[in-house]
């Protein structure tokens, strides 16, 4: 079984979060009022903002400070970014677009194999945490990258990390791992 | 006596050493040499217990030798006790803990151990000592491998359990120690007494054992909780050895949910052992393994959609055929139908996918499925060509319904057949896709500055987001009855503000408050004093105010809340009759008792008390937050105390002595425990 052609095909990026700066003070109220997808949560102090063409919930503080939830890729983050930004600008506030940072990515990926946990965790000891009594997935850190993956039993892995470039490299590290503990198909 | 030492008066050798007074005395001249002497001799001082202690204080080997200096370095001294001070704290509630737990004594000290190692690595700091004591406690039934359980832990501190959970996987990970995962053959032979079973207890504790072995063979333990899977080899060891233990039962002494133990059940169904008699179970062992579950479902969505592929594909091969067959009916329904049928068409189509989508894999009509499909795909050529048209002719076609509804036959045709729809709404959807991010363009990068980089954002669509007056209106008004009583509290705070600002005693209103001096209370009475101390005091969960309040009317009995929905009669019974007692004792002793013995006795007895009255009046409240995180428990406190009775109740009796002795030494009767009232309520 060639490890990489496996692994290129099979992952799946489901979120992107994403933050930016508009360098400039909003004001909450006009925004609730005037936008027509927005959520405001008063309490809390922020506003919600949806986007229909890359299906983005974005939440925007009085401070300037948006972050954007929802995008499939870095690209259409970006992309989404910026048309709030736009809309922001229509709305009548000076928007500056500044500090755009992708901060979390999620994917998901799945092992044409199942996977002994119990065996697993023995075998990768400090990194991989299993307790079968809170969540049935293992949780295994990956330092270097700051990426964290859940590996379920049947063979579906959940990566998050800080980039697409990350995830893509914890889920070819991991694979040798999970190779050796997989249940062999009779 | 010392030798070799001179006096300086009269150069004497005979000095006397008193060490009663502390000097040093020169027999020959009378004088003192030395007044407080510093001895060096351990002295020993009476405990109220009767035992006797040294006199002393106990040096950190922390401490990096910081001497408290006599009366001058206050400050030094308290931080150094303050580590010590925490560790006592945390030994104390360990042993409390670990008594009701029952662990032994090995066990206890080694939990100190961790408890000391995360002190030293500053993990106490910020969390609860609480957690970080059941933590420990954890970590230590799990290396040890004792039948414990966290839901245990977390019932006893009424906690929830992935809090306590997160807690014990930080301190497993910053200590570096390893916990062995979880056998679930561990919990079989606690459950199995709690079930009782009598006699045959040994022998159906060997069935369930050999269940579960079976299980894990046929992946059913991977990613579950064990409790659940004892659960059923439990119930099913039980019926093989003719004992009638319901669901109902099993559940309460598991701790899962019902749901969950039949899923288990019906899974193990599944499994070719089931199929087995009872004594061809106990002695032949199937060679094969199952698939764990999850993945048997998610296989058969995944065969699901390969047979559909299948099918389609058929159908393309087919196509060729009937080729002919389509052009002759197309031609006869164009003459046949009327033409302007916009609205409908919408409808019927929508009708047709929805008759459609529930017969995906009829394969008795094959046939004229193939046929509809066959048609559908050479329509859907033609479809995508007026498509095309249509794009050359309106530049913003976006949505899709604008495309839907411009060529109007083709779709209503479709419908008549009664097509595939997958395909057909496929093929459309794509078609606009390409067509919308064509439209788009490429995103160029950003320049530094932060401009705004207006390619491929498209401003109509953005001015669509924005409403104008009357919408805003409307909008601002919904929002208002919605949040209503946020801005009610809103405006409340705001009045009390300006009231306060008024009368001058606005305070500045800081998230961290510290805690505030109160006046010392001034009563002429206990009783007065008690109820003075109850205003003002933030009231605690340890203690029933109720039986506080009555104290001065004689010993009338002041019913606890009722919390008899959940429980037994009979365990509610016992252990109110002693949670009523443990109280009025607290209140006996909060009253009669001098400062000394009162935080002595408060502190003993509020945490015993704390956690059966915590159970209680919490059981209510708890319920619900109990079933918010995502597995729902089924949790009933006084099973869990079933064992712990005999240990309580001698700890209690003897609190009880000692509060009746020192009742009748202060001579204090007024206050006298009814026993009879117990059952009154």
């Amino acid at each position: 079984m060639d490890a990489e052609s496996d692994v290129a095909l099979d992952i799946l990026i489901t979120n992107v979060v994403c933050v930016f700066r508009t360098r400039c003070h909003l004001n909450l109220r006009k925004i609730a009022l005037e936008g027509a997808n927005v959520i405001y949560k008063r309490d809390v102090g922020k506003v919600l903002m949806k986007l229909r063409k890359p299906r983005i919930t974005a939440t925007i503080w009085s401070s300037g400070k948006v972050i954007c939830t929802g995008a499939t890729s870095e690209e259409e983050a970006k992309f989404g970014a910026r048309r709030l930004a736009r809309s922001l600008q229509k709305l009548g506030f000076q928007v500056i677009f500044t500090d755009f940072k992708v901060v979390n990515v999620l994917a998901v990926c799945n092992m044409p194999f199942e996977i002994r946990l119990p065996e697993f965790t023995k075998n990768n000891r400090p990194h991989a945490s299993y307790e079968p009594e809170l969540h049935p997935a293992v949780c295994y850190r990956i330092k270097p990258l700051r990426a964290t993956l859940q590996i379920f039993s049947t063979g579906s892995i959940t990566v998050t990390g800080p980039n697409v470039k990350a995830v893509a490299s914890a889920v070819e590290q991991i694979y040798p791992f999970v190779f050796e503990s997989r249940k062999e198909i009779l | 006596m010392p030798g070799g030492r001179v006096c300086a008066v009269c150069g004497g050798s005979e000095i006397e050493v008193d060490a009663a007074r502390g000097d040093a005395v020169c027999t020959g001249c009378g004088s003192v040499l030395e007044d407080n002497i510093i001895v060096s001799e351990v002295q020993f001082v009476e405990n109220s217990g009767g035992g006797s202690s040294a006199v002393g204080q106990f040096v950190s080997l922390d401490g990096a030798g910081k001497t408290p200096s006599l009366g001058g370095g206050f400050h030094v001294s308290l931080g150094k006790e303050s580590r010590a001070q925490t560790l006592q704290n945390g030994k104390r509630q360990i042993h409390h803990l670990g008594n009701q737990l029952q662990l032994n004594q090995h066990c206890l000290d080694t939990a100190f151990n961790f408890f000391k190692m995360a002190v030293s690595k500053h993990l106490t700091r910020g969390r609860k000592m609480t957690h970080v004591i059941a933590a420990c406690l954890y970590l230590v039934c799990r290396t040890e491998g004792t039948p414990h359980m966290l839901l245990d832990l977390s019932d006893l501190l009424q906690v929830n359990v992935y809090v306590l959970g997160k807690t014990f996987l930080l301190l497993a990970r910053e200590l570096c120690i390893n916990a062995p995962a979880i056998d679930p053959c561990l919990y079989i032979p606690r459950f199995a007494h709690m079930l009782e079973f009598g006699d045959k207890n040994q022998k159906v504790s060997m069935t369930a054992l050999r269940l579960l072995q079976r299980m894990k063979r046929d992946w059913m333990h991977t990613g579950r909780r064990p409790s659940g899977l004892c659960g059923a080899a439990l119930l099913v060891a039980a019926r093989m050895h003719d004992f009638r233990r319901t669901v109902k039962e099993v559940i309460r002494v598991v701790k899962v949910c019902e749901s969950t133990l039949r899923k288990r059940l019906t899974e193990f169904e599944d499994t070719p052992t089931s199929q087995l008699t009872i004594d061809e179970f106990m002695k032949i062992d199937l060679e094969e393994e199952c698939d764990p579950p999850s993945f048997t479902a998610g296989q058969r969505k995944l065969k699901i959609q390969e047979l559909e592929k299948v099918l389609s594909k058929k159908l393309e091969d087919v196509e060729g055929e009937i080729s002919s067959y389509q052009d002759e009916i197309e031609n006869e329904l164009e003459n046949s139908r009327p033409k302007a049928k916009g609205v409908f068409a919408n409808l019927t189509k929508d009708e047709s996918i929805e008759d459609n989508s529930a017969s995906v894999c009829g394969e008795e009509e094959a046939q004229d499925e193939e046929l509809e499909a066959a048609a559908n795909h050479l329509n859907k050529d033609f479809y995508n060509e007026l498509l095309n048209k249509d794009r050359l002719k309106k530049n913003e076609g976006r949505d899709c319904k604008d495309g839907n509804d411009a060529p109007v036959w083709p779709p209503a045709l479709e419908s008549l057949l009664g097509p595939l729809p997958t395909a057909a709404s496929l093929g459309i959807t794509e078609s606009i896709k390409e067509c919308i991010s064509t439209k788009d363009g490429d995103h160029n990068e950003n320049a530094g500055d932060g401009e705004l980089d207006l390619s491929g954002i498209d401003d109509t669509e953005i001015d669509r987001y924005i409403l104008d007056e009357t919408e805003a209106q409307i909008k601002a008004e919904l929002w208002m009855k919605e949040n209503a009583d946020y801005l009610k509290e809103q405006k409340e705070k705001e009045a009390r503000i300006a009231k306060e600002k008024e009368l001058g005693i606005y305070k500045e209103h800081k998230p961290k408050k510290s805690a505030k001096k109160r006046e010392p209370i001034q009563a002429s009475t206990a009783g007065e004093a008690i109820e003075k101390m109850l205003e003002q005091k933030k009231i605690s969960s340890k203690i029933n105010y109720n039986v506080l309040k009555d104290l001065n009317s004689k010993g009338s009995s002041t019913p606890k809340k009722e919390d008899d929905s959940t429980d037994d009669s009979s365990n509610t019974k016992k252990l109110s009759r002693r949670k009523s007692t443990v109280s009025r004792n607290i209140a006996n002793a909060v009253n009669s008792m001098g400062k000394r013995l009162r935080p002595l006795i408060s502190a003993q007895l509020a945490k015993k008390a704390a956690t059966e009255e915590a159970v209680f009046p919490h059981s209510q409240t708890e319920g619900p937050e109990l079933e918010k995180p995502g597995n729902v428990l089924v949790e009933s406190g006084p099973v869990s105390y079933n064992h712990d009775d005999e240990v309580e109740e001698e700890e209690i009796e003897e609190e009880d002595e000692h509060c009746m002795s020192a009742l009748q030494l202060m001579g204090g009767n007024d206050y006298g425990c009814d026993m009879d009232d117990d059952d009154g309520y």
